[in-house]
């Protein structure tokens, strides 16, 4: 499989409290067009990644609206919704659309407007991703983590300075990217002291309420004017009960595991070959799940090996992990983070990052997630 | 918040598991509440082994701190779930409690 990135464009992630919906979408929308060098007609196709635009904004029908916004009208559009994986999902429906044969170029729109309401009402709305039980046990997103990561806690031995190491690397990466919703520094100690929000989480354990939208431009063909481009040449999703309750392992996520095998298997790479990797850093302990789960670390050795450094830029000699800041800190906009997480690896691969540049970086992963692990989906990008 | 008919429903899975003993096999406690439960924060919320092997998640009530353990056992009990909304009824439905 090799679907070329055309264009990508992302608004920055944040408190956006003076724009609405639709101009962020028209932000990142005529970004990734102006950077495709294409203009609104040459698409065929726009697929739109959200989640909660209906219990947040009272607004469904996404596709058309979004549609409308860009001046693709007349042009097939709809939604895909997949809760945090929402993006991700797009992403894997727009290249399967591709390689169906009726579209050309289709734009992928990851986008979310979050800060529009109150933090309770927000949470009630993410725990729409869960089981009916979940949402009656009084159960919060935060507590749902929480609770996998007491699991992994008990049998590994994870401390709590460990998950805090995530959150610190993340701010780290984050203050070099200027489009990250933070760009303070962290250390274990103040994570530490952050107040508790589910035990053993803390609130700086925590991907914060984020506005923002990331739109790419996927191609079925190269496009003539690119030199050299980066591809996309494996998308995988698997996916796993939708509560925690009824998995047979809380110290792992599955479906994770499922889609980075077959993703792998699909690209012919091997998990060494991966230099740059986006992950679902929802909270601190599922990035400690992911680099497990993903086959970067044996299980339970995760955890010490982030708080040593080897995940974070200039520091590690292998993969580096959430260059952009991951959703711990360059914000998470649910249905923008899957399209994000890919837009941040084409511009790795690109060369085009700047000061959070990994060097040499040719190959890299993408890896999204929704709920508390029911589904994910992993892309691999290639420079060809 | 919440529809009658969708508690009247879930009323028969209700009556298959309460009474039914199980064990903690993971746990949280919840101290920023969604809406309707913020007149009980904080509280533990617990993934319990039932005794039938059904894995369930649920709010523990009636707790002390050393009760949030992993391994400690507890029972399915009926309790009032949320505060109701002021057109709705009065949300029952399965919690635990220590043994």
């Amino acid at each position: 499989m090799n679907i070329v990135i055309s264009g990508i464009g992302i608004t920055k992630f944040g408190e956006l409290w003076d724009m609405s919906p639709r101009t962020l979408a028209r932000q990142a929308g005529e970004a990734a067009l102006h950077d495709a060098g294409l203009v609104s007609k040459d698409i065929d196709a726009i697929i739109v990644a959200n989640m909660l635009s209906g219990m947040l904004g009272s607004q469904e029908h996404l596709g058309a609206l979004f549609g409308e916004e860009l001046g693709f009208l007349g042009k097939p559009a709809m939604k895909v919704e997949g809760a945090c994986a929402s993006g991700g999902l797009a992403v894997h429906t727009a290249i399967n659309s591709l390689l169906g044969g009726q579209y050309k170029r289709i734009m992928v729109l990851g986008i979310e407007k979050m800060t529009d309401q109150k933090p309770e009402r927000v949470a009630s709305a993410l725990i729409g991703a869960g089981t009916n039980e979940e949402r009656l046990a009084g159960i919060t997103f935060p507590g749902v983590y929480a609770v996998l990561a007491r699991a992994h806690m008990e049998k590994f031995g994870t401390t709590q300075e460990q998950m805090a190491a995530v959150a610190v690397k993340n701010h780290f990466h984050a203050s070099l990217n200027p489009l990250a919703q933070f760009h303070t520094l962290l250390s274990v100690e103040k994570v530490m002291r952050s107040a508790c929000v589910a035990d053993p989480l803390k609130l700086l354990d925590c991907s914060p309420i984020s506005d923002g939208a990331a739109a790419v431009i996927l191609s079925i063909n190269k496009e003539p004017r690119m030199k050299d481009s980066v591809s996309v040449v494996a998308s995988q999703v698997a996916t796993d009960t939708l509560g925690v309750a009824r998995r047979k392992n809380l110290t792992g996520l599955n479906a994770t595991e499922i889609a980075a095998k077959k993703a792998y298997e699909d690209a012919g790479v091997s998990v060494a070959d991966i230099r740059v990797a986006e992950v679902h850093d929802c909270f601190t302990i599922a990035e400690i799940f992911a680099m497990e789960d993903l086959g970067f670390f044996k299980k339970g050795k995760a955890a010490e090996a982030i708080m040593q450094g080897q995940t974070t830029l200039g520091v590690g000699k292998g993969v580096v992990v959430n260059t952009s800041g991951g959703l711990k800190g360059c914000g998470h906009p649910v249905g923008a983070t899957g399209v994000k997480q890919i837009v941040e690896i084409a511009v790795q691969l690109r060369g085009s990052a700047g000061k959070r540049q990994v060097s040499g970086a040719r190959i890299g992963l993408t890896h999204n997630v929704g709920g508390s692990g029911a589904t994910c989906v992993v892309h691999i990008l290639k420079r060809t | 918040m919440y529809s009658p008919v969708k508690l009247w429903r879930n009323q028969k899975h209700t009556q298959i598991l309460l009474g039914k003993k199980g064990v903690i096999v993971s746990w949280t406690i919840i101290r920023v509440p969604p809406e309707g439960f913020s007149n009980q924060a904080p509280y533990p919320v617990v993934v319990v082994r039932l005794e039938n092997k059904e894995m369930i998640t649920a709010q523990m009530v009636d707790w002390e701190e050393s009760q949030c353990r992993i391994g400690q056992y507890v029972r399915v009990i009926l309790r009032r779930i949320s505060e109701p909304s002021s057109e709705g009824v009065i949300p029952y439905g399965l919690k635990v409690k220590p043994l």
